[in-house]
């Protein structure tokens, strides 16, 4: 028998994972494709406002899961506007975008700040009172199942199809690319978006099941550390994966500290997950001297005729 | 063949900037009456009444003014820290390490000369922003730890380390419902100079022009122009840039702890979660949107201080203060797209 | 011609304000191989990336097997069958050989790649594993790498720029053998631009020139045309000067002893290399690049430091100082890479031209503008630089005025030591020839020269003393006056006698 304790921080760890990871993994695409997307804050939030607004007007998760899925997507089109078709600087892009999806989000679901949500997403397996960890799994919700078929389709997608490699080669070598027909700009564009369509249904899973509830600013740099994931991860599925665990862990772990008889105060625990993301960093790219295995030509616009 | 062509501007106007922020504010003032529309407000009467709200009087002009300081401080330590090519998301954190750094040396100093006192706590504030890119500056230029991501994180942790702070060790017990720090002693408050406009400006006027020599008149500034524009031009040339990132970082660090010191001395005059109400960030919209120039940032730091007054006035008339932050960011956004205009050109290509 | 498989027309093309190519004519038939000639500059490169559909044209019509070209860009033409090989190798370096040959969607050997990748690995005399990173094959591996990609995306018209210049003469040989086979079994319709008399006459059946961004000789039949006439078409008339070797040598300058150099990849790129350069003298460095060059310039230069040996410059022992110390002691680099290591791009001309002594610029911190101002309009009289705008980026110049900019700010202090590398790389014949006065002035004045450059003409031309490095390591010192184009040639392929 498992202390229920452990059982509920494995619980939370898998969650708080969940969430972190979908971000990540849309950001690790459109890194893939060579576009830095400094925004993910601010889409994790737009989905999330927009995911809550639509259950709580139609009660249909469904279509709520739908919606904060294609408006972080539209949202991400602005990005890839302004830095695939006008080629602009991709870190000031997105560090605007950030901006403007938190206060958008807050004008957006100001209304909404303190509603409950009667619906929530359920686990797909019926199970009252797990007691291992297996069941823990089990009792997940679907979005939770579908982070995990994400994870292994898009591994399997960028290795072992064109389709993926043609993406890679992009963010890797734009001229290479380029000569060899390849068309920088739509697979730029798509994987942006898909990048944003991953950070809604990343958004609509906090306020659909891990918070159910909208408040201001509550993605609280949720979106950073996915981008951190995504360099802890070395641009692979599975290693962000398994950082995500990580990263879920420490979050879960802070609020839980106390019942394993750490004495700490709960506002420094709060911030213990980004001064671990900091060190882990710097451990991270100590170890890889540098080489962090960053595709190439990140963060460059790409416009055929520079010489 | 190809009817139209893109081809780049060999030479861009030199006010290319400054059109592309007008064009960029007009874009985002359009957003902005479309989103009050969207709310059934008239956007012509929110508008004129931001505007005489935050200009309208002498007491008005002064609070955006007082607003602008630490948009302006901090975006020239973020204009500072770009000449080397990197990023300090970090103004936010830095901001209130400042204060954090000021209520510390306040508690455990006492100096009788009020105005030494002031020059001592305002340059602890400005310490206090060093010390608080400090972790994100070794690790960059030991490690190459991307800046972006420390500098941002940091954020997070000194907003957690104010909060820590506020309710316990600094707690002040006459404070209930809003936790905060003891108010500091009347005596070290920045005088005003006109109206309530605080001489925290002429500080402000000041480090601009500092900025702006140090930018564009100095050794070190040329020497950051060089190792920003090419690693390997610096190494080439004996320029060390790493040093210059790193002191670049410190200085521009220094620069938002100092806005954080002027923002407890002249407004909340005690640490509190109102020391900064994301200045840092919106510091960064506007060193991007001036193209890093700190005479554009003084004045640009200015329009959003009011547009920042006028957009706290209006939710007196039941209109979100959301909208003055989607107008700043979407002036950006606009002043990205007009560049683009002024950076290529899309040629027609004659019939044969 | 008969019946021309491609035909471009009034072809023009400017960059800002440099007419690359203006009213183009050019014409390609079917299965045989076809010559461009031009110096530098010329607009070869333009022109194949126009047909390429890298770089869309002004003006002028494109026709590809009797139909006219409505759209162009890089697939498209693919999908017409034209491929073209750069100069700078377009293969993504972390992907594997297989990858780089199927990632385009006109490749044709999707299913059965195992096959065609022997095969034409027995043409090409490849003997590789195609699931080999493309990072780890050497310049003249990668460059059949090229070559077979054009063939695997089923490109009839193969555009090769300058296909020969990372070439050994002996691996150069071999690339002549393959492209006949290609031409002749396949029916391939190949174009091979270079800026070298000998390869044009050897490899092709019909040659065209340009000078100028102009077609200044179409279709020339390659067996009965003469060197004189091609020389004149693609030189115009320029006098290039002889230099007198009578120069007086006088005492030592620079010494190098027993230089042993392990990069970051662990590869040993320099290994027991010494030399000696007097005042008055002009040490040429001849080899295919990355034979250790780069390595021995940044080493003797301060850029890299953790080296084995000993640097002497002027008698003062400089080994394990920086570039600052070889400054004071009046040294000047002229790097191979002229834009991204001496001069900084997105920085104004201004700053640019100040990176080697803005120093004397300063008072304490400040740094007087008018000083960087005098001294710049100072450089740009001396050299006779067009810079329209000192405030403008300095990629607004011109890659003459570029360089020129570069040798002033480096020449004008009269240094004792000079390394050039590469000096005229990229640059049109006055430029060259304005390039190569101003070397032999400093020679004359007493500058003890390392000149390192792949252009054997400009070596043997310069130089007093030649040396050869191969993978690393000095293979042959030798007089110029006793070298010969054949035994410098071999020991660039590592051959000895």
């Amino acid at each position: 028998m498992i202390d229920i304790q452990f059982l509920g921080l494995i619980n939370a760890t898998l969650q708080a994972a969940t969430l972190l990871f979908i971000a990540a993994l849309g950001e690790l695409i459109a890194e893939k494709s060579g576009v830095l997307n400094l925004g993910v804050e601010g889409m994790i939030s737009i989905g999330a406002v927009s995911g809550f607004i639509t259950a709580i007007n139609t009660e249909n998760l469904f279509l709520s899961i739908l919606v904060g899925i294609v408006s972080a997507s539209l949202f991400s089109s602005i990005h890839a506007f302004v830095t695939v078709v006008l080629k602009q600087d991709q870190t000031v892009s997105g560090l605007i975008l950030t901006i403007l999806g938190l206060s958008l989000s807050s004008l957006i679901g100001k209304k909404y700040v303190g509603k409950k949500l009667n619906t929530k997403l359920e686990g797909v397996f019926d199970i009252e009172n797990p007691s291992n960890i297996i069941e823990i799994i089990l009792g997940q919700n679907i979005i939770f199942y579908i982070a995990i078929i994400l994870m292994i389709v898009t591994a399997f997608v960028l290795k072992r199809t064109m389709f993926g490699r043609r993406i890679e080669a992009v963010g890797e070598d734009l001229k290479s690319a380029d000569s060899m027909g390849l068309k920088i700009g739509k697979t730029q564009f798509i994987a942006t978006c898909v990048g944003g369509a991953f950070a809604g249904l990343s958004g609509v899973y906090l306020t659909l099941s891990y918070v159910p509830y909208w408040t201001d600013g509550m993605t609280s740099g949720r979106g950073w550390i996915a981008l951190a994931l995504v360099i802890f991860g070395g641009w692979k599925p599975y290693r962000t994966a398994f950082g995500a665990l990580l990263f879920g862990f420490l979050e879960a772990l802070g609020p839980r500290l106390q019942t394993y008889g750490f004495e700490m105060s709960p506002y420094i625990v709060k911030i213990t997950p980004y001064v671990i993301t900091i060190l882990v960093l710097i451990v991270l790219t100590i170890i890889k001297n540098g080489n962090t295995g960053a595709p190439k030509n990140i963060g460059i616009p790409f416009f055929r005729e520079n010489r | 063949m190809n009817k139209f062509i893109l081809s780049k501007k060999l030479y861009r106007n030199e006010l290319a900037t400054f059109y592309s922020f007008l064009i960029g504010f007009l874009i985002a003032i359009i957003v902005g009456s479309i989103i009050l529309l969207i709310q059934s407000k008239n956007p012509f009467d929110v508008f004129s009444l931001m505007l005489k709200l935050s200009i309208g009087s002498v007491n008005s002009l002064s609070n955006s003014l007082n607003k602008a300081i630490p948009l302006i401080l901090a975006g020239l330590g973020i204009a500072i820290i770009n000449s080397v090519k990197l990023w300090n998301i970090g103004a936010e954190g830095q901001i209130f390490f400042g204060a954090i750094a000021l209520n510390f040396v306040y508690i455990n100093t006492s100096i009788e000369n009020s105005y030494l006192y002031i020059f001592l706590l305002l340059a602890s504030g400005f310490i206090g922003g060093s010390v608080c890119i400090l972790l994100p500056a070794l690790s960059k230029v030991l490690f190459g730890v991307n800046e972006i991501i420390t500098t941002l994180l940091t954020n997070y942790i000194v907003f957690g380390l104010t909060i820590y702070l506020i309710n316990g060790v600094w707690k002040d017990p006459n404070s209930l419902n809003f936790p905060a720090a003891a108010y500091v002693s009347e005596s070290v408050y920045l005088p005003t100079v006109f109206g309530k406009l605080s001489s925290g400006f002429l500080i402000c006027i000041l480090f601009t022009l500092i900025a702006y020599y140090i930018k564009d008149k100095s050794v070190f500034g040329y020497e950051m122009r060089i190792a920003g524009g090419s690693a390997l031009t610096a190494i080439y040339a004996g320029i060390s840039a790493k040093q210059k990132a790193f002191i670049a970082m410190l200085i521009g660090g220094g620069f938002a702890g100092l806005a954080g010191a002027i923002e407890l001395l002249s407004q909340t005059h005690r640490v509190s979660t109102g020391i900064s109400q994301g200045f840092g960030y919106t510091a960064i919209i506007v060193a991007a949107i001036t193209g890093m120039r700190p005479l554009g940032i003084f004045l640009v730091g200015s329009l959003f201080g009011a547009l920042a007054i006028g957009g706290s006035v209006i939710q007196t008339i039941g209109v979100s203060s959301y909208i003055s932050e989607i107008i700043q960011a979407t002036t950006l956004f606009g002043a990205l797209i007009a560049q683009f205009f002024f950076s290529y050109e899309i040629k027609r290509v004659e019939d044969d | 011609m008969k019946n021309p498989i491609l035909e471009a027309k009034g072809i023009s093309k400017s960059f800002g304000n440099i007419k690359a190519l203006d009213d183009v004519d050019f014409f390609l038939e079917k299965g045989i191989i076809h010559g461009l000639l031009g110096e530098n500059g010329a607009g070869k490169s333009s022109l194949m990336n126009i047909l390429s559909g890298i770089y869309l044209p002004e003006k002028g019509t494109l026709t590809i097997n009797g139909k006219l070209i409505k759209r162009l860009n890089p697939d498209l033409a693919s999908s017409y069958g034209i491929g073209m090989v750069h100069q700078e190798f377009r293969l993504i370096d972390s992907f594997s050989i297989k990858d780089n040959l199927t990632l385009s969607k006109s490749n044709i050997y999707q299913n059965d790649f195992n096959e065609a990748f022997s095969k034409y690995s027995d043409i090409f005399a490849l003997n590789l594993n195609s699931m080999t990173p493309v990072s780890e094959l050497s310049v003249g591996e990668k460059q059949k790498v090229e070559i077979m990609k054009l063939i695997f995306n089923n490109s009839s018209i193969m555009l090769l720029d300058e296909p020969t210049a990372v070439l050994t003469p002996q691996e150069t040989v071999q690339l002549k053998v393959s492209l006949e086979t290609l031409s002749q079994e396949d029916e391939k319709t190949i174009v091979l631009i270079t800026h070298k008399l000998k390869e044009i006459k050897d490899f092709t059946e019909t040659i065209y020139v340009m000078k100028n961004g102009k077609m200044v000789a179409k279709d020339l039949d390659t067996k009965t045309v003469s060197d004189t006439q091609l020389i004149e078409l693609m030189m115009g008339e320029v006098k290039t000067s002889k230099f007198d070797k009578n120069n007086f040598k006088g005492e030592t300058k620079l010494e190098a002893v027993d230089i042993s150099f392990t990069n970051e990849q662990n590869i040993k790129t320099l290994q027991n290399v010494s030399l000696e350069i007097k005042s008055g003298e002009v040490l040429g460095v001849a080899g295919v690049s990355g034979n250790g060059q780069v390595e021995l310039a940044n080493i003797i230069c301060g850029i890299i430091k953790d080296f084995e040996g000993r640097v002497i410059v002027k008698t003062k022992d400089v080994t394990g100082k920086g570039v600052k110390s070889r400054k004071k002691l009046n040294l000047s680099y002229i790097p191979e890479n002229r834009l991204g290591v001496g001069l900084a791009p997105g920085v104004s001309v201004l700053d640019n031209s100040a990176i080697k002594e803005y120093f004397q610029a300063s008072f304490g911190p400040h740094l007087s503008k008018n000083v960087l101002l005098n001294s710049l309009n100072d450089l740009i009289n001396k050299f006779s630089i067009k810079a329209p705008d000192v405030k403008a980026e300095i990629s607004t110049l011109s890659g003459g005025n570029m360089q020129k900019l570069l040798m002033g700010r480096e020449l004008i202090s009269n240094p004792d030591v000079i390394i050039a590398a590469q000096p005229t790389r990229g640059l049109d014949v006055s430029a060259v020839d304005s390039i190569h006065n101003l070397i032999i002035d400093q020679r004359d004045k007493g500058s003890a020269i390392l000149l390192i450059s792949e252009d054997l003409d400009e070596l043997f031309k310069l130089s007093d003393r030649l040396i050869v490095m191969y993978e690393g390591k000095v293979v042959i010192e030798i007089e110029t006056e006793l070298a010969t184009v054949e035994n410098i040639g071999l020991a660039m392929a590592g051959i000895n006698e």
